[in-house]
């Protein structure tokens, strides 16, 4: 099977991934293709909050949201390293749940596995979450990672 | 509209790796929305104000200086794709870590005061509507609710642009065929269009007023190189779309002047707080008066929001670059985890504009509107960039370009720094009080790059060696 794995730079995209291959067996997973969406109208298009802190973008104005998204898949797919799969790289621009969408579509993925950061107001009431959106019109099976709560 | 999903998936990358989305009529119509909103809207009064009925040869010679401005974006831009715009090529071309801060800086004040301008020129056209609500708390929470907006993420919609820019548009054809209506009803004068209120000055005089205010409407297009990274084939995409927007742009800004010209009596244009509401007033069309005022302030308030939430995107945008080069505190670079927008850029630039209008409604002087001043301000500002980029743009022939890159036309590059020089000297003439508005944004940016050092922060002077 194929299965299409979501980041968007954030830790809970890594973690999301981590749950994949915590139950999945990598002996019926042929491909992983690492889906990243850069939104170029946003304020941030895409921000890699993985891999090391880099420390002053050296040439300015040179910061490369491309390049942000090309790394934060480059850090997602490194998990997928040695567990039987193979590993693809898939950039997409535009609007982050309609891309994945349409990735799996193309691809013909079996699963797509993204992760629901959020908790707050502002997913459940005002517009919902990428993850949402993914879910309802996924073409295939969605795996949401959800964040641990913390034990009160 | 319905084929636009679908370009998103039409640009095939090696291996299918990389699928970029802003297609050529997407970026036409990216370009055509920003330009529109920002000037005609808020400024059309001012402008015949400083001219008389012959203004709309501001708007032409205004258009055709920014679009000579655009080339020299057009050749850079498609040079070096990354999103960055004036900073980078400025930072490219001369190599001073000084003077790619202190442009970076213009850059974020331009914007600042732009939104300033346009959030006023929003609570004209809202007051019109809705009398009862003092301007001040209109533009506030107006700068609150694009803040919001863009921390949710909605801008990232590129049908939505879409959509607003068709409202422009719509609302701009409207006032030229009131004026066509007008016209061919024998009701106008066109003698009109060539009368030069100058109070017995040369009109050059009051030609080159009228550009110095017509030139704002042209503001905006830069914001193209935001997406010149993600722009379908960008050397032949990029150059045809930003220059066919704002030429567009540009036919579009003079029929609406001649227009307005034709129409109403330039004395009213001029006073009206709201004057392309004045034309729809006119009762030209067989429309009742109320129906088409209440459809029209609709229509331009969609327009300003339109150009002020990109102006608010480029804010943020700006700042979270240069905490990404250490240059202001790194706090900036910080993401909202969920929503991934930069929170603290968003925040912090809504308050700066916030503070500009309070600060405007407070102490401003009596004789310059705040409309007026703060686009001067950003007049200011970016004639200094735009000459800049097109000095930056010349200096780098020496450069290797890829053998497709666009490649503006020289002569009309000299005649481009010449013209922004000109108007540049002119406004800070004319309107000596808007340089305290210019230092006091300056002192924004200072400011946060002072903290930075004391923090313990590098100087631009390193983080800008290659």
């Amino acid at each position: 099977m194929h299965v299409v794995v979501a980041t968007d730079g954030s830790v809970q995209s890594l973690d999301a991934a981590r749950q994949l291959k915590a139950f999945a067996d990598p002996a019926k997973v042929d491909d992983v293709t690492v889906v990243a969406v850069i939104s170029p109208l946003a304020a941030v298009p895409f921000v890699n909050d993985l891999g090391p802190a880099v420390s002053g973008v050296r040439d300015p104005g040179s910061l490369s949201f491309r390049q942000e998204a090309h790394d934060a898949t480059s850090a997602v797919m490194a998990e997928f390293e040695g567990w039987g799969a193979a590993v693809h790289r898939h950039l997409r621009s535009g609007s982050p749940a309609a891309e994945i969408v349409r990735a799996a579509v193309e691809l013909d993925a079996d699963l797509v596995v993204v992760a629901s950061g959020g908790q707050g107001l502002t997913e459940t009431v005002l517009l919902g979450s990428t993850a949402q959106r993914v879910q309802h019109s996924a073409p295939c099976p969605v795996l949401v990672a959800r964040p641990k709560r913390a034990p009160r | 509209m319905s084929e636009l999903p679908a370009a998103a998936g039409v640009a095939e990358a090696p291996a299918g790796e990389l699928k970029r989305s802003i297609t050529g009529r997407l970026l036409f119509f990216y370009v055509l929305g920003d330009v529109l909103g920002s000037g005609v809207y808020v400024l059309i009064g001012a402008v015949a104000g400083a001219v008389g009925g012959a203004f709309w040869i501001a708007f032409a010679a205004g258009v055709a200086l920014a679009t000579i401005t655009g080339l020299a974006y057009a050749e850079l831009a498609t040079k070096y794709p990354q999103a960055a715009g004036a900073a980078l090529y400025v930072g490219k071309a001369f190599k001073n870590p000084a003077l790619t801060f202190f442009i970076t800086i213009c850059a974020l004040s331009a914007v600042f005061a732009a939104s300033g301008s346009l959030a006023t020129g929003f609570a004209r056209y809202f007051g019109s509507l809705v009398p009862v609500v003092p301007a001040l708390v209109v533009t506030l929470l107006f700068v609150l609710a694009l803040t919001i907006v863009n921390f949710i993420g909605i801008t990232e919609s590129v049908v939505a642009n879409m959509v607003m820019t068709f409202v422009e548009v719509a609302g701009l054809v409207i006032v030229v065929i009131i004026g066509i209506v007008h016209l061919s009803r024998g009701d106008a004068d066109p003698g009109v269009l060539a009368e030069f209120s100058t109070g017995g000055a040369s009109p050059i005089f009051a030609i080159v007023a009228g550009v110095a205010l017509a030139f704002f409407a042209m503001t905006g297009f830069e914001n193209a190189a935001n997406v010149a990274e993600e722009t379908v084939d960008p050397s032949r995409t990029f150059p045809r779309a930003l220059i066919g927007g704002m030429v567009a742009a540009g036919v579009i800004y003079v029929l609406v002047a001649m227009s307005a010209a034709l129409v109403v009596p330039v004395q009213t244009l001029a006073e009206a707080p709201a004057a392309l509401l004045t034309v729809v007033e006119a009762g030209v069309l067989p429309v009742p008066v109320s129906v088409m005022t209440v459809l029209f302030a609709l229509i331009a308030m969609t327009a300003i929001t339109n150009t002020t939430l990109v102006s608010v995107v480029t804010q943020s945008r700006i700042l979270y670059g240069m905490a990404r080069e250490d240059v202001v505190p790194r706090v900036f670079a910080r993401v909202h985890p969920t929503r991934r927008s930069p929170h603290v850029a968003l925040g912090f630039s809504a308050v700066v504009v916030a503070l500009l209008l309070v600060v405007g409604s407070v102490v401003d002087v009596g004789d310059v509107d705040l409309v007026e001043r703060l686009a001067a301000v950003t007049v200011v500002f970016l004639l200094f960039i735009y000459a800049l980029v097109i000095v930056s743009a010349l200096k780098l022939r020496r450069e290797p370009a890829g053998p497709d890159a666009y490649r503006a036309n020289t002569p009309l590059l000299y005649l481009g720094i010449v013209g922004n020089a000109v108007l540049l000297t002119y406004v800070v003439v004319d309107d000596p009080a808007s340089l305290f508005w210019v230092a006091g944004l300056l002192a924004v940016g200072v400011a946060l790059y002072l903290v930075q050092r004391l923090r313990g922060g590098r100087r631009p002077a390193a983080a800008g060696r290659e």
